[in-house]
C-alpha cells in the first residue's frame, strides 16, 4: 500500500512539475511565446488597443494576467489548468479543452491498440522463439525482429498510406470514422472507426512487436536455463503450470521497465503517425498549434498528452508491484 | 562379492537377471551398474561419468566426494534419471522399493513412471538453494504445487510441511509466506529440503546442499540432517567437495576421481587406512589445526577435462606411482578390507609412499 | 586503475575445453598461472585460495608463501594493453556475421558523411531533368526530385549533419544518464531517492512532444548538435535508472568494498571500479540511443517541427510528400523510398553492432581470441556444449 501511495504522489508531483515548467517556458523566456501573442494582437488590433486590453486579451488566450505580481500570475495559472481551463486557442478561436477533450479517447485508443498489440503478440512469438531455440523458425524470425525494430514507425505508416491507401485503395487515408456517420454503438460505426484506426495502430505496432519479441526470446532462453526451472521439471510440474507461472512471468516482469519507455515512445511515435493519416488526435492539434504558433493549443495539448502517458505509465507501475514480490522490497540501503 | 579378490571392470550384469542382481546388492535402496553419462561433440564423446557401479544401502549416508567436474552430481542426476539433455545415461540404475521386493529400473521407466518415482520415492535437494526457488512465487506456493503435481492432498500436505519446516527449526508460518529473496541462505536451503521430503520420499540425493553457506550453518544443517534421516527413515547421498565435513557424517564414502570411483568404504577405513593415491593426496590437503601449513600439499597438475580423459587410470599423470600398467590399462578393484574397495594396481605401496601425520590411525 | 576489477580477472579465466590436455605431458614447470578450474577444487578442500603450485621436485617452499615473480616491461605491457583491448575485440567483431556486417554499414555511413561530400557534387536545383526514377540514368543513379535535384548528392549531403546529431544525441545522454545512474546506485540513501525521483518525473514526460515544444518556444536554429541534444532530452532519465540498478548490485562487491575502505574518492571507485563493468550496457544502449536520435530527427523533420540549415532525409521525405505527393503519384514515390531506406540501412547496422558489442564483452569469447602468442589453432569453433557439460557439476 505504500508502494502504491508512493507512486500516485510521485505521478502526481510529475504533473505539477510539467505545468509548472510550462508556465516558466510561456510566461518567464524572453523573446517567447507571450512576446509574439503581444506582437500578434497588436499587430490584429492596431495601434488604437490600450495596454490593458491587449493584457486582457493574452489573459484569456493563456490563463496568465500579466499585471499581477510573478508568485499571483503563476498560482492563477496552476489553478486555471487544476479546474481544467487551458486558455483558449488563438487558431480555432475556442477554449482548447473544447478541442483537445474530445480527441484524447483517440489517441488513446490508438496508442493503447497499438501497445497491447505489440505487446501480446511479440511476447508470443519471443516465447515460441526461444521453446525452439537455434531452429530455422528463430532464426527466421529473429532476422526479421532486427529489420522490424530497425524501421521507424512513421516509415511503416507512410508506405500503408501509400500502398494500401493510395494504391489498392483498401483503407481510408484520414480521420477517425466516415464523416457520413453519426458516432453513438452501432455496428457502422464501430466498423468505420476500426477501418480508419487500423492502419495507425499497426504501423506503430508492427515496428514495436520486433522489439517485444527479441527481448522475450532473450529473456526466455535465460528463464528456461535458471536453476528453479529443472527444479520444477523434476517435481513434476505440469508443462502447463511451469510454462505460464514459471517462464512467462519470470520473462516478462523485467520487460516491464522496458514497457514504460514503449508507452513514451508510442506517445512520442502518435504525434507524427496522426499527421501522416491525417487523425485529429492530441498530436495531429499538436503540431497544427506549432504550424499556426498557437502557443496556448500547444501547451494545452502538451500537458494532456505528458498526463495521458503519466496514468499509462502509473498503471504499469503499479501491476508491476502487484505482480513482482521483489519490487517491494524498501530501498533501505546504506548510503556511501 | 566381498569374498572375491581383484574382479576386474566394467562389471558384468546381465540386466534381465533380477534374483542376481538382488544377491549383488544386498540391503541396497539403490543401486548403480555401469552408470555412464556422455554428451556427444561435434568431434568427440565426452564423459561425464564413467562405468560408475555403486549402492545406496538402505538407512545410510553414503557421502561422495570429488572435486568440482569429477562427475559426482552427474552420479546424482543420473539416479533419478535427470541427466539434461543433450546427455545420455547408460547403464542401469535400480530403485528397490521394498528390502525383499522387485526393483524398479529407473532408467527404463515412461513419463508418467517417472512422475511417479521422482520427488515421491526419489528426492533431490539441489546446490544454491536461492536459485532453485521460483523468485516470484512464496515457498507456500511451491509446496502446493508440488502436492498437487502429484495428486496428494493438499491439506494433509501442507500439514506435513508444517512438521517438516519445525522439524527443521523454522518457523512454518513465517517461511511459508516468504518469498526466496526474502530468507537467509541457511533458511532458504532447510526450506529447500522441506520441499524436496514433502511428498515421503524414501531416498534423498543432497547435491552440494551445503556448498554457499557459512561453515557454522553447514554444521548446524549437517547436524539436523541426522535427525531427519531417523525421523522420516531416509537413505541419503550426501555429495560434496569438502571431505572432512561428511566424514564424521556419513556412514560410507566413496571418493570419485575423473568421472569415475577411485575407492569407496566405511568412512573411518577411508579416512584412517585409504588405500588410493587420490584419496590420502586428499586427505593431505585438508588442513587441521595441528598441521602447520607448510606441511600441507595441494595435488600436483590438473584433473583431466572430459573430452580427454588418459587411458588406464585417470589419475595416473598426477599420480607419483603411476607405472606403464597404470598409464595403458584400467585398475582392478581390489578389496582392502571387506566393503572396502579401492582401484589402483599397487594398493599395498600407497599407505608407505603417501603418508600424512593428520588422523593417519583414525581421526 | 581498476586492476581489482573482475572483468580483467576473467580474462584469464579458462573454460575447461580449453584446458590443455596434460595427460600425456606430466612435466612440471612451476608457472605462474593455472587454469583456474582447479584452484576452486582444491582450495575448497584446503579452505584457502592459493594460485602457486609446489615444485615438483619436492623442494620446502609452501603454496602459502609462494610469489609470482613475473614482472613485464612497459613494453610488453603496452602490446598485451593492445592485445586485449584492440586486436581482441577487433577480431571478434570480424569472426561474428552480424557484428561484420553492421561495422561495414557503419562505416560506410561514416565515408559518406566524409569523404563523401567530396566525391558527389552538391545538391543544386535543375542538375537534370524533374523527377527522373532511380536506376534509370547514370547521372543520376538514384534519380531526381521534383526540383530535378540529384537524390544520391542529396542523400550523400544530408549525411554530415546526421553524424553530428546522431553523436551529440548519443554521447549527451549516455554521460548523463550514466553519472546520474552510477553515483545514485552507488551512493544510495538520500541523493539516490532525490536522483530517482527527478529521473522518474522526466522519464514520464513524452520525448518528442517535449522536443517540439522545446524547439518551438526556444526558437533556436538548426545547429544539428544542438538538435541532437534536444532530441534526447530526457532520453538520459531511462538510461540512468537502467544503469542504477546494475550499479546497485556492484556497490557491495569486493573489490568496491576494498576501494571504499582505502579511503578512495567516489568519482575515483566510479570511474574505476563501476563503470568498467558497466561498459557492456553503456555501449549498447549508446548504439540504441543513436538509433532513436536519427529516429526521432528525421520524424520531426519530416512532419516541418523542426529548423534545419542544411539538407536532411527528413526533410527529403517532407518535400516528397507535401511538394511531390509522393504517397499519391508513383511517380515521386522514389524521391520518399531512398530516405526511408538510407534510415532503415543505417538503424539495423547500428542494431548489429550492439549485438556485436555484446560479444565483444563476453569474457568467455574473448578470452579465446586473446591468446595468439603460441598457439595455433586460434580459431576454435564455437563448443555449444561448453556449457552444458560444465554446467551439471
Amino acid at each position: 500500500m505504500r508502494y502504491a501511495l508512493k507512486r500516485l504522489v510521485q505521478s502526481v508531483l510529475t504533473v505539477f512539475v510539467v505545468v509548472s515548467a510550462s508556465f516558466g517556458l510561456v510566461r518567464l523566456l524572453p523573446g517567447g511565446p507571450l512576446d509574439y501573442l503581444r506582437a500578434q494582437a497588436i499587430q490584429q488590433g492596431g495601434s488604437d488597443l490600450s495596454v490593458t486590453e491587449i493584457n486582457r486579451r493574452i489573459a484569456a488566450q493563456t490563463n496568465i494576467a500579466v499585471e499581477e505580481p510573478l508568485y499571483v500570475q503563476y498560482l492563477e495559472y496552476m489553478g486555471a489548468i487544476f479546474r481544467g481551463d487551458f486558455g483558449r486557442s488563438i487558431w480555432y478561436e475556442a477554449p482548447v479543452t473544447e478541442i483537445i477533450g474530445p480527441a484524447i479517447p483517440w489517441t488513446v485508443f490508438l496508442t493503447g491498440s497499438a501497445l497491447f498489440l505489440a505487446f501480446t503478440v511479440g511476447v508470443s512469438l519471443g516465447a515460441f522463439m526461444a521453446y525452439r531455440e537455434g531452429s530455422r523458425f528463430d532464426v527466421a524470425s529473429t532476422g526479421i525482429g532486427l529489420v522490424l525494430n530497425s524501421t521507424p514507425g512513421y516509415v511503416v505508416g507512410l508506405l500503408f498510406v501509400a500502398f494500401l491507401g493510395y494504391r489498392l485503395e483498401l483503407f481510408p487515408t484520414g480521420g477517425r470514422y466516415a464523416s457520413a456517420l453519426t458516432p453513438g454503438f452501432s455496428l457502422p460505426f464501430l466498423t468505420s472507426v476500426l477501418h480508419h484506426g487500423a492502419l495507425p495502430i499497426l504501423s506503430m505496432a508492427v515496428v514495436g512487436f520486433g522489439g517485444w519479441a527479441l527481448s522475450m526470446r532473450g529473456n526466455a532462453v535465460r528463464v528456461l536455463g535458471e536453476d528453479y526451472l529443472r527444479s520444477a521439471r523434476l517435481r513434476g510440474l505440469s508443462t502447463r503450470r511451469i510454462a505460464m507461472r514459471y517462464v512467462a512471468r519470470n520473462a516478462i516482469l523485467p520487460m516491464y521497465t522496458g514497457l514504460m519507455i514503449a508507452i513514451g515512445t508510442v506517445f512520442g511515435g502518435a504525434v507524427i503517425i496522426e499527421n501522416i493519416f491525417a487523425y485529429p488526435g492530441i498530436g495531429f492539434y499538436l503540431i497544427q498549434a506549432i504550424n499556426a504558433r498557437d502557443y496556448p493549443l500547444m501547451m494545452g495539448g502538451f500537458i494532456l498528452i505528458t498526463v495521458a502517458m503519466v496514468i499509462g505509465i502509473t498503471i504499469a507501475d503499479l501491476t508491476y508491484g502487484w505482480l513482482d514480490p521483489r519490487a517491494k522490497g524498501g530501498d533501505a540501503r546504506e548510503s556511501y | 562379492m566381498t569374498n572375491q579378490t581383484t574382479q576386474r571392470r566394467p562389471q558384468q550384469l546381465e540386466d534381465s537377471d533380477v534374483q542376481q542382481a538382488r544377491n549383488d546388492t544386498p540391503n541396497a535402496i539403490v543401486a548403480v551398474r555401469n552408470g555412464s553419462v556422455t554428451y556427444d561433440l561435434e568431434n568427440r564423446d565426452a564423459m561425464v561419468l564413467d562405468d560408475v557401479s555403486i549402492d545406496l544401502k538402505r538407512g545410510e549416508i553414503l557421502g561422495v566426494v570429488g572435486e568440482s567436474g569429477s562427475g559426482k552430481s552427474m552420479l546424482a542426476n543420473a539416479m533419478m534419471d535427470a541427466v539434461e539433455e543433450p546427455g545420455i545415461t547408460t547403464g542401469s540404475v535400480r530403485y528397490y522399493p521394498e528390502s525383499d521386493g522387485n526393483p524398479v529400473n529407473v532408467l527404463e521407466l515412461s513419463r508418467g513412471e517417472l512422475q511417479s518415482v521422482r520427488w515421491e520415492e526419489i528426492s533431490m535437494v539441489f546446490q544454491g538453494a536461492l536459485s532453485s526457488f521460483n523468485p516470484t512465487m512464496d515457498i507456500r506456493g511451491h509446496f502446493e504445487e508440488t502436492l498437487t503435481a502429484h495428486d496428494y492432498d493438499v491439506e494433509a500436505g501442507m500439514k506435513r510441511a508444517r512438521q517438516l519446516l519445525s522439524d527443521l527449526h523454522l518457523d512454518p508460518d513465517r517461511i511459508l509466506e516468504s518469498y526466496a529473496h526474502e530468507l537467509s541462505g541457511g533458511m532458504s536451503q532447510r526450506a529447500l529440503i522441506a520441499l524436496s521430503l514433502i511428498l515421503e520420499p524414501t531416498v534423498l540425493l543432497m547435491d552440494e546442499p551445503t556448498a554457499a553457506l557459512d561453515l557454522l550453518m553447514q554444521r548446524s544443517i549437517l547436524s539436523l540432517l541426522d535427525d531427519i534421516k531417523e525421523k522420516y527413515e531416509l537413505s541419503i547421498l550426501f555429495i560434496t567437495h569438502d571431505l572432512p565435513l561428511v566424514a564424521g557424517l556419513a556412514d560410507r564414502l566413496a571418493i570419485l576421481y575423473a568421472f569415475e570411483i577411485a575407492e569407496v568404504g566405511p568412512s573411518e577405513e577411508i579416512i584412517g587406512n585409504s588405500h588410493h593415491p587420490y584419496t590420502r593426496a586428499l586427505l593431505k590437503a585438508v588442513p587441521t589445526l595441528e598441521t602447520p601449513p607448510a606441511s600441507m600439499e595441494p595435488i600436483e597438475g590438473t584433473a583431466p577435462n572430459p573430452a580427454h580423459t588418459p587411458a588406464g587410470c585417470h589419475y595416473a599423470p598426477r599420480c607419483p606411482l603411476a607405472t606403464d600398467a597404470c598409464r595403458t590399462e584400467t585398475p582392478p578393484w581390489d578389496d582392502v578390507n571387506p566393503g572396502h574397495r579401492t582401484a589402483c594396481f599397487h594398493p599395498e605401496k600407497v599407505p608407505e609412499a603417501i603418508r600424512f601425520d593428520g588422523g593417519e590411525n583414525g581421526s | 586503475m581498476g586492476g581489482l576489477t573482475p572483468a580483467r580477472k576473467e580474462v584469464t579465466h579458462v573454460s575447461p575445453t580449453e584446458i590443455p590436455d596434460e595427460a600425456d605431458d606430466a612435466s612440471t614447470e612451476a608457472v605462474e598461472s593455472e587454469p583456474s578450474v582447479n584452484n576452486e577444487a582444491r582450495s575448497a578442500i584446503t579452505g584457502h585460495a592459493h594460485t602457486g603450485r609446489t615444485p615438483a621436485d619436492g623442494s620446502a617452499v609452501s603454496a602459502f608463501e609462494q610469489v609470482a615473480h613475473v614482472s613485464m616491461t612497459e613494453g610488453e605491457r603496452r602490446r598485451q594493453w593492445f592485445e586485449e583491448r584492440v586486436l581482441a575485440p577487433a577480431r571478434i567483431v570480424w569472426n561474428d556475421w552480424r557484428a561484420r556486417t553492421g561495422f561495414i554499414i557503419v562505416v560506410s555511413y561514416l565515408l559518406m558523411g566524409t569523404v563523401g561530400t567530396v566525391l558527389v557534387t552538391a545538391p543544386q536545383p535543375n542538375q537534370g531533368e524533374l523527377l527522373i526514377g532511380a536506376f534509370r540514368t547514370l547521372e543520376f543513379p538514384l534519380g531526381t526530385t521534383a526540383s530535378g535535384t540529384s537524390i544520391l548528392s542529396q542523400l550523400v549531403y544530408a549525411t554530415p549533419s546526421m553524424l553530428i546529431m546522431i553523436g551529440s544525441g548519443a554521447v549527451f545522454t549516455v554521460a548523463l544518464g550514466t553519472a546520474v545512474g552510477t553515483l545514485a546506485g552507488y551512493k544510495g540513501g538520500r541523493l539516490d531517492s532525490v536522483l530517482m525521483t527527478i529521473t522518474d518525473i522526466m522519464m514520464t514526460i513524452p520525448g518528442l512532444p517535449l522536443t517540439i515544444v522545446l524547439a518551438t518556444v526556444l526558437q533556436i536554429k538548426g545547429n544539428p548538435a544542438v538538435i541532437g541534444i534536444l532530441i534526447t532530452i530526457n532520453a538520459w532519465a531511462g538510461l540512468g535508472r537502467a544503469i542504477r540498478s546494475q550499479a546497485l548490485t556492484l556497490r557491495d562487491a569486493e573489490y568496491v568494498e576494498a576501494s571504499r575502505i582505502m579511503g578512495m574518492k567516489t568519482p575515483t571507485i566510479l570511474w574505476g571500479d563501476i563503470i568498467p563493468n558497466l561498459m557492456p550496457y553503456i555501449t549498447m544502449s549508446f548504439v540504441q540511443q543513436a538509433r532513436a536520435v536519427i529516429f526521432g530527427s528525421v520524424g520531426l523533420y519530416f512532419l516541418g517541427v523542426l529548423p534545419y540549415s542544411s539538407i536532411n532525409w527528413g526533410v527529403m521525405m517532407n518535400a516528397a510528400v507535401n511538394r511531390a505527393g509522393a504517397t499519391s503519384s508513383p511517380a515521386a514515390l522514389h524521391w520518399l523510398l531512398l530516405p526511408m531506406l538510407t534510415i532503415i540501412v543505417l538503424a539495423l547496422g547500428l542494431t548489429l553492432l550492439a549485438q556485436g558489442a555484446d560479444r565483444i564483452f563476453n569474457p568467455r569469447v574473448r578470452a579465446r581470441h586473446a591468446k595468439t602468442i603460441g598457439d595455433g589453432e586460434d580459431d576454435e569453433p564455437d563448443d555449444p556444449t561448453t556449457t552444458t557439460t560444465t554446467g551439471g557439476f
